[in-house]
C-alpha cells in the first residue's frame, strides 16, 4: 500500500510517505499527516421494486 | 577548556512528525540495566550489562492545532511507535548524529495550563530498541 503526505511536518506535501520499521501508521493517518492510496468500495446498489 | 560544544537547538521527531518548532527540551536516558556479578573472592562489586531501559523526556508548547502536538501525540497512546533527535539542525553526520528509539511506547498525556502562560506538556516514551546513525 503506498502512503501520500499531507503535512509539511513530516515531509513535502504530496511525495510519496515510506513507512520505516516501528512507525505507528494508524496514528499518522488519523492525525491526517498522511493519506493512504487505498479506495473503499461502494457497495453494490439495491434497486426495490414494488411486486404488482 | 571544552574542545567541542553543541548549541542547544535540537530537531526532534515523534512518530516521523517533526515536532521542532514546539519543542523546548529534549532529555534522552539510554541505560543498561546493571545485574549484580560479584562472587566469592571478589573485593568489589562487579556488574555486567542486562535489558536495556530506554528513555526519553520531551518538553513541549502546548497546541491543538492541526498537525501540531496534540494531533501528533493523541492516537499514540498505549502505543509504540518511533522518536528521533538530533543535536543540531544541521545535516547529519560524525558530529551530528541522529539517534532513534525504535518501539517507544507512551503512557500518558498530562498538559499543563496555567493563567498568564504557554500552555505546556512534558511526555515520556519508554522502552524501545535504541540507536545513531551518522548518515
Amino acid at each position: 500500500m503506498k502512503y501520500t503526505i499531507i503535512a509539511e511536518n513530516v515531509g513535502t506535501p504530496g511525495a510519496e510517505f515510506i513507512p520505516v520499521e516501528g512507525l505507528n501508521l494508524e496514528a499518522l493517518l488519523e492525525g491526517g499527516f498522511i493519506k493512504s492510496d487505498k479506495t473503499t468500495q461502494e457497495p453494490a446498489k439495491t434497486v426495490e421494486t414494488s411486486q404488482e | 577548556m571544552a574542545t567541542s560544544t553543541v548549541l542547544s537547538n535540537p530537531v526532534v521527531t515523534i512518530n516521523a512528525v517533526d515536532l521542532t518548532g514546539n519543542c523546548t527540551g529534549v532529555q534522552p536516558k539510554i541505560k543498561a540495566t546493571a545485574l549484580t556479578a560479584t562472587s566469592f573472592g571478589d573485593t568489589s562489586t562487579k556488574f555486567v550489562a542486562g535489558l536495556y531501559d530506554n528513555e526519553v523526556s520531551f518538553d513541549f508548547y502546548w497546541s491543538e492545532a492541526a498537525s501540531s502536538v496534540y494531533a501528533t501525540i493523541k492516537a499514540l497512546i498505549g502505543t509504540t511507535f518511533n522518536v528521533t533527535w538530533k543535536a543540531t539542525p544541521a545535516a547529519t553526520s560524525a558530529t551530528n548524529v541522529i539517534e532513534t528509539l525504535t518501539g517507544c511506547y507512551l503512557e500518558a498525556i498530562d498538559p499543563v495550563y496555567k493563567i498568564g502562560e504557554l500552555a505546556t506538556i512534558s511526555i515520556t516514551v519508554k522502552g524501545g530498541v535504541y540507536s545513531a546513525a551518522s548518515a
